[in-house]
């Protein structure tokens, strides 16, 4: 149960900047989901973290304590891989008391621990067997147990779901959840499956190209995103960005969308050129709407039909409940979308407004 | 080693079953050249050796070998065999030089494997610089070190010259040292080769599981000991396998060294078989030696096959 706190952390390989001046504090028992596509640093972060990277730059704290040059072994920090590394030569109960042997802990102290353990991940019916021939979800477990049996301040685990086949995936995250809860451990998960950060996580932390973009709840995050990269990532599929115009009339401001028409009056602190924002759930069909696209392509998916929408210039997506009438191919779909539900982002900075 | 292995997966044709017949059919024949000339090859000589084994067969007798029945005497050579005490002490002799070089090229190896496994400045041509004796042909091998371990050779004047005092020792014609001179030519030369292998099967232990060993607090030994040794442990096994069979067939240092001698003291099981061949010209028991060889080198290969399964 520790704080860590990252204060302008940075790495560079050589030419290339894996992470760039990161300020970040994860609350003691915060589960934290650092979230971003391949190669956006997050898992750059974790090493660190870790101590199985030095930083370029900047320093990070556990509980005050800094931890630059602290070798990984004495930090504290229980990590799960991608793929487990479960030693596959040796048994579950081995692995279980891998670590506590490390530490020199007593043999009856070890059994005690590994049995205590074992039972809370339900893994006491196979602790003789062979770790290679076990299924993921136990591999899972298992990577968990070992870690969390030497009692680690802090818990790391890097995308430990993306070997994991999609049906799968639902059951895991919520064992991982309430293991969460039951460990209350500080817990930093790296992934770039949003699902599993909005399910999981107190707090996402959106990375992109070795920057942070935005650190907040999974709700924050949805319905507040700080730029356009956050909007387009977060939400499938993720928010609509149509580039328009703030302009003012009579009837308030709007926002001039060119082909699709005018939006409904909008809350708009500044003029000019912006990207203008909504969630496809956010899409109103009204036939006597201000805004008006072309369908291109409807996929319906059970309870929920997906229309695809062009205009010049313009692509957009609508998600429908599948009982509301929806046009066909081709034809020209008429919608409005409620003024709460639109964000601005000015066009250059694609910074939220 | 298995863990990286994956299987490839096979373009199949989905041919009719008479037409598949068909075509297998034709795939024998036309292979069948190659196959014959293959077994003939591998089969030949084995069988040859057997017959003539079983035979009083020299190449003086004026009889073509095919009419070497004529000599027929049964199992009478193999009976020689087991009562021939210079065999026996050249295989005793053999198994000596084993027991020495493979645990020592073993542990060099593995010693060195752990050194190069990091990486450090100049690994690359330190690398290739150990490498260097596998390189080397184990005849010319054999000169050098004739002529280190000459009375008036480098060794002793290095000895002489840490001591300060003239050494003179006749490392090639006393029987004990006669043995240790050369089993460090043959340490020297077959160390690499371990180096390579082992270090090959310690690149392949996977990093994630020893950072894992590493964050749950385990020192280097216990990692070495745990993780690292273990999962090494087929190609251990391979690595051990070839230079005790590689050993058994050990013979061109040797020889330039100390032609077996002196006396019989560096006499080893290819040394000996050499001679009679080449000096006493009895090829039946020549056979029949041989064949005794390739019987106990079986045997400890599929030993280690068998070890290896199990790994």
């Amino acid at each position: 149960m520790t704080e860590i706190v990252m204060e302008n952390l940075g790495k560079d390989f050589g030419d290339f900047t894996a992470l760039a001046g990161m300020n970040l504090t994860i609350g003691d028992g915060e589960f934290v989901a650092l979230l971003g596509p391949s190669g956006c640093g997050k898992s750059t972060t974790m090493n660190m973290i870790a101590g199985m990277l030095d930083p370029s730059h900047g320093e990070i704290r556990f509980d005050g304590r800094p931890m630059n040059g602290v070798p990984m072994a004495r930090r504290g920090v229980g990590f799960v891989f991608q793929n487990y590394a479960i030693f596959t030569h040796m048994s579950v109960r081995e692995n279980l008391a891998y670590g506590l042997r490390a530490q020199g802990v007593g043999r009856s102290e070890i059994t005690r621990r590994v049995a205590e353990i074992a039972e809370l991940l339900q893994l006491t019916p196979m602790l003789d067997r062979r770790a290679a021939g076990l299924s993921v979800n136990i591999l899972q477990r298992l990577a968990i147990g070992r870690s969390a049996v030497v009692e680690p301040a802090i818990f790391l685990l890097d995308e430990p779901l993306s070997n994991v086949d999609a049906a799968f995936r639902a059951v895991m995250r919520s064992e991982l959840k309430s293991l969460q809860r039951q460990f209350r451990q500080t817990m930093v998960y790296v992934t770039h499956d949003q699902l599993e950060a909005m399910t999981m996580a107190d707090r996402i932390a959106v990375m992109d190209h070795g920057r942070l973009l935005q650190v907040g709840t999974p709700l924050e995050v949805y319905n507040h995103p700080a730029d356009t990269f956050v909007a387009r990532f977060i939400g499938a599929p993720g928010m609509n960005l149509l580039s328009g115009q703030v302009v003012s009339s009579d009837s308030g401001t709007q926002v001039d969308l060119g082909a699709a028409g005018r939006s409904g009056p909008v809350m708009a602190a500044q003029g000019g050129d912006v990207l203008f924002g909504f969630r496809p759930e956010e899409v109103q069909p009204d036939p006597a709407g201000p805004l008006a696209m072309q369908v291109s392509m409807v996929e319906r998916i059970g309870a929920r039909t997906i229309l695809h929408l062009v205009t010049q210039g313009h692509e957009a997506k609508a998600v429908l409940d599948s009982e509301t009438p929806t046009p066909g191919q081709g034809e020209v779909f008429r919608f409005s979308i409620p003024a709460a539900s639109v964000r601005l982002f000015d066009a250059k900075t694609e910074r939220a407004l | 080693m298995t863990d990286m292995t994956s299987p490839m997966p096979h373009a199949r044709t989905d041919a009719p079953d008479a037409e598949g017949r068909e075509e297998r059919r034709l795939g024998f024949w036309l292979t069948l050249p190659a196959q014959l000339l293959v077994l003939f090859i591998a089969l030949f000589p084995i069988l040859m050796q057997i017959y003539i084994s079983l035979t009083d067969w020299s190449p003086l007798d004026g009889i073509p070998w095919y009419r070497a029945y004529e000599l027929w005497i049964g199992l009478l050579n193999y009976a020689d065999l087991a009562g021939d005490p210079r065999f026996w002490s050249a295989l005793w002799r053999t198994g000596l030089v084993m027991a020495i070089c493979v645990p020592v090229q073993v542990l060099l190896g593995l010693g060195l494997a752990i050194l190069f496994v990091d990486d450090f400045r100049g690994k690359r041509v330190l690398y290739s610089t150990i490498l260097v004796p596998m390189m080397v042909v184990p005849a010319v091998a054999g000169y050098m070190f004739f002529m280190l371990f000459q009375s008036g050779g480098p060794i002793n004047d290095l000895l002489s010259m840490i001591s300060g005092q003239r050494v003179t020792i006749a490392w090639l014609s006393d029987p004990d040292l006669a043995l240790f001179a050369v089993i460090v030519s043959d340490i020297w030369q077959w160390t690499p080769l371990m180096f390579l292998i082992l270090l090959a099967g310690m690149v392949s232990v996977p990093q994630d599981q020893q950072m894992a060993a590493v964050l749950l607090g385990a020192s280097w030994g216990r990692r070495f000991r745990t993780i690292v040794l273990p999962r090494m442990k087929t190609i251990i096994i391979i690595a051990v396998a070839i230079r005790v069979i590689e050993n058994f067939k050990v013979f061109d240092n040797f020889y330039i060294m100390t032609g077996g001698g002196p006396g019989v003291a560096t006499e080893t099981i290819s040394i000996y078989i050499y001679k009679v061949t080449q000096q006493e010209l009895i090829w039946g028991y020549v056979a029949a030696i041989a064949l005794a060889i390739l019987i106990v080198l079986s045997v400890v290969s599929m030993l280690a096959i068998r070890k290896m399964r199990k790994a």
